[in-house]
Order: C-alpha cells, then structure tokens, then sequence
C-alpha cells in the first residue's frame, strides 16, 4: 500500500508540479494584465471612497491640511439624520428620480422604437438631433433654458399667452421649479437613452417578428409579446443608469435655481457642494456623500435584483 | 459617485498641492518671489490690475505678481482647495463673511506693523474695525456696498407718486399704486423682492429690518424673534398678500442675474432693495432709459428712526500658509495697488479699478480722488448713506446663517410659512448653527 501510493503520488507528482505551476503563470499573468487598470480603479474610485468616509468621520474646513481634520467619529452621521435640509434634499431627490423616470423610461422605448421600425430615410438625422442634446454641455444649455423659462417674458410663457393660457412661472415658483428641472433633463438625456433602446433592438432577432406575424400578431402584439421581454436587458440598463444621473443632477441645479425657490429644487448633490465649499463643513458633506452611494448601492442591487427574479 | 469624486478630488488636489508647493521661485527669504492674486474680477478689471502689477514689478524688479481671475461662483471653492497649499493664492480677494473662517484656520495673515499703521492713518476707522479679527488687521479693505431704495422715476410719474417713500407705510402705499393687473394677473408689480441668491434675499430685508431698529444678531446671538425683526418678514407677507410684490418675478440665477433684474430694466418692477454695485448691470442692461432710475433711503420702519442699510465690504488677505519672504512681497504689492502712487490723479490703482465698476473705494484718499465720479446721482446717493450702514454680521458660521434666514424669507415670500412662524424657525436654525461653528 505504502509502495503504490508512493509510486502514485510519485506519477502524480510531476502533472501536478506543471498544473501549480502553470497556474501560477496564470495568476501572475492575471495580476500583470489587471494590474494597471485595477491601480487606475483603485486610485480614482476606490481611494476617493475611502476619503471620503474618512474626511465623514472628522469636522474639517478644507483650508488646512487633512492631518489637522477633528476627529467626529460618526457625529456627522448622527446629525444628518436631524437635519431637515438632508431630509429636505432627500425628498427632493427622490421625487425628481421618480418623476425622471416615469417620463424618461416610457417615452425612450417608444421614440427607440419610432426610429427602429419604420423604413424612412429620414431616421439617421433624426436619432443624430436626438441626440445632439446629450452632447452639448449642460451649463451652456441650461443657461439657454434659464432664458427659455423666464416668467411672462420668456418664449415658452409667451407660447403660452398666444394660445390664450396662464403659464406657470417654471424656475420661480417653488411649485414647478423641480418640475422645471425635469423637464430640462429629460429633453437634454432622452437621445442617449433613445440610442440605448435603438442598440438594444438591433439584438432581437427578426425571425421572431417575422414568426409572430405567422402567428396573427399585429404590432401592439409583437411590442408587448416580443419587443419588450427582449429589451428587459436594456431597460434594466437604462433604468439603472437613468436613477444615477438623476441621483447626481447638479449643473443645472446649480446655475439656474442655487436650490430655491425655498429650498424646492435642493437635491441632494447641492446640498452636498454646498456643505462643503459654501459652509466649509466637508465632515458633514462627506457623510451626504457617502450616504448617498450607500443609497445607489441598495437602489441599483434591488432594481438588478429584481429584473432576475422577473428572468 | 460623482459628488463623492468632487469632495474626494478636492481633498485630494489639497494634498498635492501642499506636498508639491507648486512654485517656481524658491520660496526662500532673500530669493526672487513669484506671488499670485486670485480675483473674480472681469476681463476688463484684471486687465488694469495686470498693468498695476506691471508697475510694481517695474519698481520692485524681484518680485512677479500673477494674476489669477476665476467666476465669483468658484471663488470660494478655488479658496478651499489651494487655499492650504504653498503654491496656492499669496493674495485673494475675498467677501468679509468669509473671513472669520480664514482666520480661525490661518489663512489670512495678520496685517505687519507697516501696513496697519498704513490702515490705520488712511481708511476710516470702523472698515479697520470690521477686518481686524483676533487683535490684528487681517488684509486692505477695498470695495463697500451698501443697500438702498433704487425706483424708477417713469412708473412713480405714471402713477402720481411725488416722492419716494419714507416710511414703511409710504411704501406700501406707492407700492400698491405702482402695481398695475391686467384681470387678475400682476403686469407690473410695486415691489420687488429678490429669491434664490442668499445675498440679495438676506441683505435689502436686513437693510429693512434696521431701518425698523432692529438686527440679526446681538454679539453672536441672533436676535430673529425680535418684534422689530418679525415686522419685517410681516411686512414682505403684506405686500405679497395685497399683490404688491410677485414672488414669480423675484427668481435670481447662480451669475445673480435673472427674472428680478429683467423685470426692474423692463419697467415691470416700481422699487426695488438694491446695492450700489448693480449700477453697472443697469447702465448695460437699461441703456436710454437708465435715466429712469433713482435712488432714495431706505423707508423707516415704525420702530426705527433712520434708515440703515446692511453693509458688507470685500478685503485682500495675504495668505498665511505661504512662506515669509512670498507675504513680505505680497503686503509690499498690497500697499502699492492701495496706494495713492499706483492710480491716476492721486488715486490708487485699486479704487480705478472699483470705480470702473460702479463700486465705492474705500481709502479716504481715494474718495477724494474720485469726488467727481462719486457725485454721480445714483452713486451719490450710496455715499450719503455710508454713515448710517450697519455691516452684516462676520461671525464664524456666517454663511449658513445667512442661508437659513434666506430660506424662511423665501418661505414668506411663497406663502409656506407665515412670518411668525417664519422668524420662530429662523431663530432656532441659527441658533444652533452659530453654536456649531463655535461663533
């Protein structure tokens, strides 16, 4: 028994040296290959993460030093949850992601598939003006649409007085105001998101149109049968990345409404910029910050999470 | 993680900097010196103050001024994150509620013997007062803006209105007559407010509220349930409720441009709680018809006795991170550009520079200087209110102070509080946020 499992360990021996060691060739060229771009990770995602939960843990002006930051421990936290104004923003936040998405998502599937069906000529210029919106930059537009949104002088309210009605004040009245915003995000990202859904379309196979008219489908058919569980993919996607940039909007919180009328368009990104640069209280405004990645964390794994359940 | 890169990259950029100093000089006593000016001025002003520097390099051969100039929105946020680094800003141009802060983090250098027996014989004495924190001076004082009634003399005429209100009474009653309503929609409003720019919300109803003999604070306490107080945010609630002021033409945007100076320059707008600093963007914007415009004191509440507009004043600070040799040449530049030698006809190079905005200098000398400019109507009438300004409060914390009182008012103009309610809030938030900032 000892002599056989000698000489079986000894066959054994020598494959197994040249699996280790093949494996270690692997595992090293693995680490040489991901090496670059997991540094490039590390020092710009993961190491400003841990900054800032580190700078939430202290009181710290950003005029000195980060070795001179007091040290809070999880005071700033404890105060967030006491603050009107983050609870303010958060409220704020959210109803402009929902509102985000309920016009975004429908009105890019369908406009996707406007562009995606029909055979006119004419399609290829109009996704590239759709989507010249995206590429132009938000703070040279949203000074236009500050313009666009003027009360009783501005186009959009003398459109309104030409057919005879009463436009709202947009931008000045805490009512509209966020509304306002929306609309300007949704008319600025619905190309890019259209595109998605473009992409998304051209990997549904034709044969299943081309069977499901076989079958008697007309077109309303295939959309609900065909089009949609195939883009679940992309509208996943573009749910996902739609909640980010709402979460993130700041340009034109910023330029056209510096969070008012009274607080109504504070999101949670300006009141995090402004915590910090304006108050000087980047303890506090780290502890927005990395709250709010904590949020987009359990948002995006509960939407993933349940688009799986629903595959 | 957009927001958390920003906070992140900010710290990060202030470490950098500090590790790397970034200067090109050496930095040492003795040694050739390279300083630098952040300023928001515009083109046409850092132009002159390239020339001043210019001058001074001339006279001073081994020191070289680079100006910096970044949007006054970034002012602030350029500050915070070079501020703490050695090739960060020598000297910056700064609004005095921020200075405080500076100083509590060491970033604004106490004044040398020199230049606060320069202070002292040469700028009046309460402007000293209000830049000198923790026994020193802490920089030059340079512009002043103060608060004042800016009317327009055609809608007053249209509307029979002899004289600009004195008194609170009187302007809600020129206010009323002022407002004109095409059905049940406001064409023309009587009064306007200012929303969405802390400043111009905070400051002309704080001009209001000491005109009623009140004020924000009482040493770091503040004072907002005062009656005197209350009945200023009642009386913006009158006037939004009678129809006077329409809330939907008070918006300004972050360049504090917008709805509120449009409707002013359109004629749709009767009176208006403007600083002296706006004179500009009105001659621009108004052309012709800025013959139309005048200014008066501000109405007298029925607690006060005279008018009494905030104040508030921007410095030059030399910054206490950089190394001796770079603040020595730095506050030898500053007694330059202040001094009567660098400017034209006695004048200093900095008050030229003012005064090409419509901003009031603030050496004594300079005042002289420019007598001619400053008896200009609209300016004049700033001037004569300068012995009875109060300046706003710069206490550590001022800021988000100045941001919560701009909230409520907001909350006033809008209907979603009533003053009392208001002014209740208002007093608790700055409470404890002035006991945070340790103020």
């Amino acid at each position: 028994m000892t002599v056989r499992t000698r000489s079986t360990t000894a066959v054994r021996a020598t494959p197994g040296r040249r699996a280790g060691a093949r494996g270690i060739s692997r595992r090293a060229a693995a680490v040489a290959f991901l090496s670059p771009s997991m540094a490039v990770i590390g020092v710009f995602v993961a190491v400003p993460i841990a900054l800032t939960f580190w700078i939430s843990l202290h009181d710290w002006s950003m005029y000195t030093p980060l070795s001179e930051m007091s040290w809070r421990g999880l005071g700033n936290y404890q105060d967030l949850l006491a603050s009107q104004e983050f609870f303010t923003a958060l409220r704020n936040t959210v109803i402009y992601v929902l509102l985000v998405l309920v016009v975004t998502i429908p009105l890019a599937l369908a406009l996707g598939m406007l562009l995606y069906f029909p055979k006119n000529a004419g399609k290829g210029v109009a996704r590239a003006a759709l989507f010249s919106t995206y590429v132009v930059p938000t703070v040279a537009i949203a000074i236009v649409w500050g313009a666009l949104y003027a009360p009783d002088y501005g186009p959009i309210a003398q459109a309104f007085d030409a057919v005879g009605l009463d436009a709202p004040a947009w931008l000045s009245d805490p009512g509209t105001a966020l509304v306002s915003l929306v609309v300007f995000h949704v008319w600025q990202m619905i190309g890019y998101y259209t595109i998605l859904v473009i992409a998304g379309l051209t990997q549904i196979p034709i044969d299943l149109y081309e069977a499901a008219r076989i079958d008697g489908a007309g077109f309303w058919r295939q959309t609900v049968s065909v089009t949609l569980p195939l883009l679940r993919r992309t509208t996943t996607f573009i749910v996902l990345i739609a909640i980010i940039n709402a979460i993130q909007v700041f340009d034109p919180v910023y330029i056209l409404t510096q969070g008012g009328p009274a607080e109504s368009t504070t999101v949670l990104s300006f009141a995090i910029q402004r915590s910090a640069f304006q108050y000087g209280l980047a303890g506090q405004a780290s502890a927005m910050a990395f709250s709010l990645l904590l949020v987009l964390v359990a948002v995006a794994g509960v939407v993933l999470a349940a688009m799986r359940r629903r595959s | 993680m957009r927001i958390t890169g920003v906070i992140s990259l900010g710290a990060a950029l202030a470490l950098t900097l500090t590790a790397c100093g970034g200067s090109g000089d050496t930095g040492n006593d003795g040694g050739k010196q390279t300083i630098s000016f952040l300023t928001h001025w515009g083109p046409e002003q850092v132009t002159a103050l390239k020339a001043a520097a210019s001058e001074f390099q001339k006279k001073n051969p081994g020191v070289t001024v680079d100006v910096r100039a970044v949007p006054f929105a970034n002012l602030l946020s350029t500050l915070r994150t070079q501020g703490a680094s050695p090739g960060g800003p020598t000297i910056a141009g700064i609004y005095d509620l921020w200075l405080p802060e500076l100083v509590r983090d060491g970033l604004a250098a106490p004044a040398p013997a020199t230049a606060a027996a320069d202070l002292k014989a040469n700028w009046p004495a309460n402007l000293v007062d209000g830049i000198t924190k923790q026994g020193a001076a802490r920089g030059y004082p340079n512009e002043v803006d103060l608060y004042a009634l800016n009317y327009n003399k055609k809608l007053f005429a249209e509307a029979g209105i002899a004289a600009p209100p004195k008194t609170w009474d009187e302007l809600v009653s020129a206010a009323a007559k002022l407002t004109k309503r095409d059905g049940d929609k406001v064409t023309q409003q009587g009064f306007g407010v200012i929303t969405s720019w802390p400043a111009g919300v905070v400051h002309p109803w704080l001009s209001l509220v000491g005109s009623n003999g009140g004020a924000l604070l009482d040493g770091s306490t503040p004072k907002l349930d005062d009656p005197k107080v209350l009945a200023a945010a009642e009386l913006y609630a009158r006037l939004v409720k009678e129809g006077s002021t329409q809330p939907s033409m008070s918006n300004a945007n972050a360049n504090t441009t917008g709805p509120y100076l449009d409707n002013f320059v359109n004629g749709k707008t009767g009176m208006i709680i403007m600083a002296n600093w706006w004179q500009s963007a009105l001659k621009e914007a108004m052309g012709d018809k800025y013959g139309d415009v005048a200014v008066a004191p501000l109405p007298v509440g029925p607690g006060g006795t005279a008018s009494a507009p905030v104040s508030y004043s921007w410095l030059t600070v030399v910054n206490g991170k950089a190394t001796t040799a770079k603040q020595d040449a730095a506050w030898k530049f500053l007694a330059f550009l202040n001094g009567p030698e660098s400017g034209k006809n006695g004048s200093s190079a900095m008050a030229d520079i003012l005064m090409s905005m419509g901003i009031l200098p603030s050496r004594t000398s300079d005042l002289t200087a420019h007598k001619s400019d400053l008896s200009d109507p609209f300016i004049a009438a700033y001037v004569a209110e300068l012995p009875n300004a109060k300046p706003f409060p710069a206490v550590l914390g001022g800021e988000a102070m100045s941001q919560a009182v701009q909230k409520h008012i907001e909350n006033v103009v809008f209907g979603k509080e009533t003053a009392q309610e208001a002014m209740a809030a208002a007093q608790k938030e700055v409470a404890d946020i002035l006991t945070k900032a340790g103020a």
